[in-house]
C-alpha cells in the first residue's frame, strides 16, 4: 500500500519530534507512541496543552491546523444497540481503556496539527479529569480551532477556558445532554430493535448446508414448475 | 516552510485576532443586521448567515450552521464496519465515493490488509470521476451566484454523463457503497472503459466550453477578481485545504504528497495553483483541476491492472484495537477519519475531519468590510456543502 | 365565487378548473440534501425537463406556490423554518415529500437530530421513496400528483367557512 511497503522499525523523523517536544516540554510529555511510516501520538499534561500547540506550530513548523476533537473511552454501555427492547441492557464493563500514548482519565482531547514542507502530522492528546473537564483554549494558536472547540464543548462538554463563545454550534437552543459521551443514549434505538440485525447474523454456512440448500432450493423450484 | 514576509506575519497575527473578537462584536448592536438563509439559494443548501451591516459594507458576519446536522459521529459508533460506508457515502453527497474511500482505506490499515492492484486503480478512477461530477457542478453553481444561468444548465447536462459512468460500473447514480473492505463490490462492466474515455473528451470540452463562456466573461472577471483574498498563511491557521487552499498559492496536494495507497502516483498529472487568492482563483483553480482528473482517468483506463479485485477477508468483519488516521483529497478538500477501534464489529469512535468544516471557518475573517453581493461570490467561490460541514 | 364555498360547483365547471389547475402547478423547491441536487436534475436540469408537465420550478417565494416539493433530510432545527414557510403559501397548497429522510428519517432513522418523517409536521400528499430517488422518481410523483388534483372535487375541500372580505 505505501511507497515503501517495509515500513522501518524505527522512524527517525517521528521519533525526532518526540525528542524536540520533550526537550521542549520536559517532563509534560507524559506519553508517546509511534507507528513507523504512519503516525505519531504524544499525550501531553493538561497545564502544557497551550504550550504544547505553541511548540509544533512556532519551533517544529506545523503550522496546518487539521481538526481537535476528544474522545470518551468509557464503553459504551449500548453495545451497538442490537438488541431488542425487552431485554435487559447488556452487561457493560466500566474499565476505562485508551489507546495509542496511553491515558488515566475518561476523557481525552485530540488534536492533530500539520506540516506541509516535512508531509508529516502530530496526533496530541491530553487528558482530562472527570471533575474538571476544561482545558485551554487553542484559539490564540490557531485561529480555525474556533468552530472545533464550540463542536466538543457540545458535543462532549468539555469547556475551554479562553474561547469567548462558547455556543452551540449544531443543535437547536433547548437540546439537552452531550450526544457524543457514551453514555448518552440513542432513544430510536432503544424502543426499536435494529432492523439490520441479520447482517451480523452467519452467512449460509458453506459445504454440506449449502448442498443441501441447493438442492431443497430445485426441488421446490421443480414443484413449482 | 519558506520565511514568512512581513505581510504575512501580520496578515497572520491579525486573523487570529479578528477571530476571537469577531462573535463578540456581534453582540453589540452597532449597524443592521440582516439574514440569509437557512432557504436561500446562495448558501448551497441550508447554511444561515447572519450580517451585521453599515450601509452597504459588512462589518461583521456569523455563519449559523447546523440545519443539517445528522449526528454522523454518534451514529457510526452503533453501526458495524460494512454499515458505516452505507451512510459516509452521504455526507459530501455530490462526490459520494470519494468519501468511502479513507474511511475503507482506514479500517484496511486497522485489519493490515491491502486491496490487490487491479480494486485500487479503479477506486482511484471511481475517485476522479466523483470529482468531476462535484466539480462541474460547482462550476456551474458558481456561474450562477454571480448572475449566469445558462452555465448551471451546461454543467447539470454534462454531468449527467459523468453519472451515468458511475452508475454504469456501481450502480447508484449518487450513492454508489461500492467500497468494501479489501476491494470492491463487482467489476467493471463490459464496454465501460471505451464509454469513460469518451465522457471524459466530452468533459473536456466542457471545460473549454466554460473557459469561454465564464471563465473569460467580463462581467464574471469583475465580480470575482481581488474579492475575497485569503493569503496563504491565514488559510493555514484556518485549516483550509483543497482547491481552496492551493488558490491561496500553497502547493499541497494530498493526492500527489501523501498518497495512501491510491494510484494516483502512477500517472503524470499536475497540482495546479494559483498565487491570487483570490475568487477568481478559486474557481480557475478548480475548472483545471477538473481537466487534470480526465486525464488521470484516461491515463489510468489505459494502463488497468487485470487480477482480482477483492482481497481474502474474513465474512464477519472484525477490526482489530488500534487508532488509524487517514486523509485523502477529496473533491472539496482534505477529508480525514480518525478511526479508533476497540475490536469489535463497530468503530469504538470515528472523528470525521470533513473539509468544508475547515474551509468555511474562515468566511467571518474574509467577509470583513467586504459589500453585500461580494458575499454571495465569496459564499459561492469557497464551496461548500452542507453535509459536509455539519456531518 | 361564492360557489365553491357554497359546494354548488357544477361538475364541468369543476374539471375545467382542475384541469387548469393541475397544469400550472408552481413548485416551490425546498432542498435540504442530497436529494436536493435530485430534485435541482429533475427541475432544472435539460435531460428530464419538467416545464412538459406544466409544472413551473421558479417561484420567487412560498407565497406563490401551489406545490412544496421537501427533499432531503429535516432536522429538527430545520423543522420551525419549514413549518413557517408551509403556512405562508396560500391555499390550495400540495406537499410532496421526496426521499427516504423526508418520508421517514431514512438513513438517520436513529438520530438524536433528524425529524423521522416531514409529516409529522405538514400533511403530504405524496411520497417519493428512494435513497435519492431518480429525478424520474420525482416526476412520477409529480404526474401522481396531477392525477389526484384532476380527480378531487373542488367543493368538497374548500367547503366551509364563507371568505369575509372586510
Ligand atoms: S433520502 Fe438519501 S439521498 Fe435523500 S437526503 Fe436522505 S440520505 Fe440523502
Amino acid at each position: 500500500m505505501e511507497e515503501t511497503p517495509e515500513a522501518p522499525a524505527v522512524d527517525e523523523a517521528r521519533q525526532a519530534i518526540i525528542d524536540k517536544l520533550t526537550t521542549e516540554l520536559g517532563d509534560a510529555v507524559v506519553g508517546s507512541h509511534i507507528q513507523p511510516g504512519h503516525d505519531v501520538w504524544v499525550r501531553v499534561t493538561r497545564e502544557a496543552w497551550r504550550t504544547a500547540g505553541l511548540v509544533a506550530r512556532d519551533q517544529l513548523g506545523y503550522r496546518y491546523f487539521e481538526y481537535l476533537s476528544a474522545i470518551d473511552w468509557l464503553p459504551s454501555p449500548f453495545g451497538l444497540s442490537e438488541n431488542s427492547p425487552t431485554d435487559a441492557l447488556p452487561e457493560a464493563s466500566t474499565e476505562i481503556v485508551t489507546g495509542h500514548g496511553g491515558g488515566d482519565t475518561r476523557f481525552q482531547v485530540i488534536a492533530r496539527v500539520h506540516s506541509l514542507s516535512q508531509k508529516m502530522g502530530i496526533h496530541l492528546k491530553v487528558d482530562l479529569p472527570d471533575d474538571d473537564l476544561s482545558i485551554t483554549s487553542w484559539l490564540p494558536v490557531f485561529a480555525g480551532v474556533n468552530w472545533h472547540e464550540r463542536e466538543v464543548h457540545e458535543m462532549f462538554g468539555i469547556t475551554f477556558a479562553g474561547h469567548p463563545y462558547l455556543r452551540n454550534l449544531y443543535l437547536p437552543g433547548e437540546f439537552e445532554g452531550h450526544p457524543l459521551r457514551k453514555d448518552f443514549p440513542l432513544l430510536a434505538r432503544l424502543v426499536k430493535p435494529w432492523p439490520g440485525i441479520v447482517d451480523v447474523e452467519p452467512m449460509p454456512a458453506s459445504g454440506d448446508d449449502a448442498e443441501a440448500e441447493a438442492a431443497e432450493a430445485t426441488e421446490t423450484e421443480e414443484a413449482a414448475g | 516552510m519558506t520565511a514568512l514576509t512581513e505581510r504575512q506575519q501580520l496578515a497572520y497575527a491579525n486573523a487570529q485576532a479578528a477571530d476571537g473578537r469577531v462573535n463578540l462584536e456581534f453582540e453589540t448592536d452597532e449597524g443592521m443586521t440582516l439574514n440569509m438563509g437557512p432557504q436561500h439559494p446562495a448558501t448551497h443548501g441550508t447554511l444561515r448567515i447572519v450580517l451585521k451591516l453599515d450601509g452597504e459594507q459588512v462589518i461583521s458576519c456569523e455563519p449559523i450552521m447546523g440545519y443539517m446536522h445528522r449526528g454522523y459521529e454518534k451514529l457510526v459508533e452503533v453501526r458495524t464496519y460494512p454499515q458505516v460506508t452505507t451512510l459516509v457515502n452521504r455526507i459530501d453527497w455530490l462526490g459520494s465515493f470519494a468519501n468511502e474511500v479513507p474511511f475503507i482505506l482506514a479500517a484496511e490499515k486497522l485489519m493490515d490488509i491491502e486491496a490487490p492492484p487491479r480494486a485500487q486503480w479503479i477506486r482511484t478512477i471511481l475517485f476522479e470521476l466523483s470529482r468531476i461530477s462535484n466539480i462541474s457542478l460547482f462550476v456551474g453553481d458558481m456561474a450562477l451566484h454571480i448572475g449566469a444561468i445558462s452555465a448551471a444548465f451546461y454543467a447539470f447536462r454534462d454531468r449527467e454523463y459523468v453519472l451515468n459512468q458511475i452508475e454504469a460500473a456501481t450502480g447508484g447514480r449518487f450513492h454508489p457503497n461500492f467500497d468494501r473492505i479489501g476491494g470492491l463490490k463487482d467489476d467493471l462492466p463490459k464496454g465501460w472503459i471505451a464509454d469513460t474515455k469518451a465522457t471524459m473528451n466530452k468533459i473536456r470540452d466542457f471545460c473549454d466550453e466554460m473557459e469561454t463562456l465564464v471563465e473569460g466573461n467580463e462581467i464574471f472577471q469583475t465580480r470575482t477578481r481581488g474579492i475575497g483574498v485569503i493569503p496563504a498563511d491565514v488559510a493555514l491557521a484556518y485549516g483550509m485545504s483543497g482547491a481552496n487552499l492551493r488558490a491561496s498559492g500553497v502547493d499541497w496536494d494530498l493526492r500527489r504528497d501523501e498518497p495512501v495507497g491510491l494510484a494516483w502516483n502512477e500517472c503524470d498529472w499536475n497540482v495546479i495553483t494559483h498565487p491570487d487568492g483570490d475568487s477568481f482563483a478559486r474557481f480557475w483553480v478548480r475548472l483545471q483541476e477538473i481537466r487534470e482528473s480526465t486525464r488521470i482517468v484516461d491515463q489510468l483506463l489505459d494502463g488497468l491492472p487485470a487480477g482480482p479485485i477483492m482481497a481474502k477477508v474474513p465474512r464477519i468483519i472484525k477490526v482489530p484495537e488500534g487508532e488509524a488516521w487517514v486523509a485523502t483529497e477529496n473533491p472539496l478538500g482534505e477529508m480525514g477519519y480518525y478511526v479508533v477501534s476497540k475490536g469489535g464489529l463497530g468503530p469504538f469512535r470515528v472523528k470525521i475531519r470533513t473539509a468544508s468544516f475547515n474551509n468555511i471557518a474562515v468566511i467571518p475573517w474574509v467577509t470583513r468590510g467586504v459589500y453585500v453581493p461580494d458575499v454571495v461570490t465569496i459564499l459561492a467561490s469557497l464551496y461548500f456543502i452542507l453535509g459536509d460541514i455539519d456531518r | 365565487m361564492g360557489l365553491v364555498e357554497s359546494g354548488k360547483l357544477p361538475k364541468p365547471l369543476t374539471s375545467l378548473l382542475n384541469t387548469s389547475r393541475k397544469y400550472s402547478l408552481w413548485i416551490f423547491q425546498w432542498g435540504l440534501a442530497c436529494c436536493a441536487i435530485e430534485m435541482g436534475a429533475a427541475l432544472g436540469a435539460p435531460r428530464y425537463d419538467v416545464m412538459r408537465l406544466g409544472v413551473i420550478p421558479l417561484p420567487a417565494s412560498p407565497r406563490q406556490a401551489d406545490l412544496v416539493c421537501i427533499s432531503g433530510t429535516v432536522t429538527d432545527k430545520m423543522v420551525p423554518a419549514i413549518r413557517r414557510l408551509y403556512d405562508q403559501m396560500p391555499d390550495p397548497k400540495y406537499v410532496i415529500s421526496m426521499g427516504s429522510c423526508a418520508n421517514c428519517g431514512g438513513p438517520y432513522w436513529d438520530s438524536y437530530s433528524v425529524t423521522k418523517g416531514i409529516d409529522q409536521v405538514i400533511p403530504v400528499d405524496v411520497y417519493v421513496p428512494g435513497c435519492p430517488p431518480r429525478p424520474e422518481a420525482l416526476l412520477e410523483g409529480i404526474v401522481l400528483l396531477q392525477e389526484r388534483i384532476g380527480k378531487e372535487d373542488m367543493a368538497a375541500r374548500w367547503k366551509g367557512d364563507p371568505i369575509v372580505v372586510s
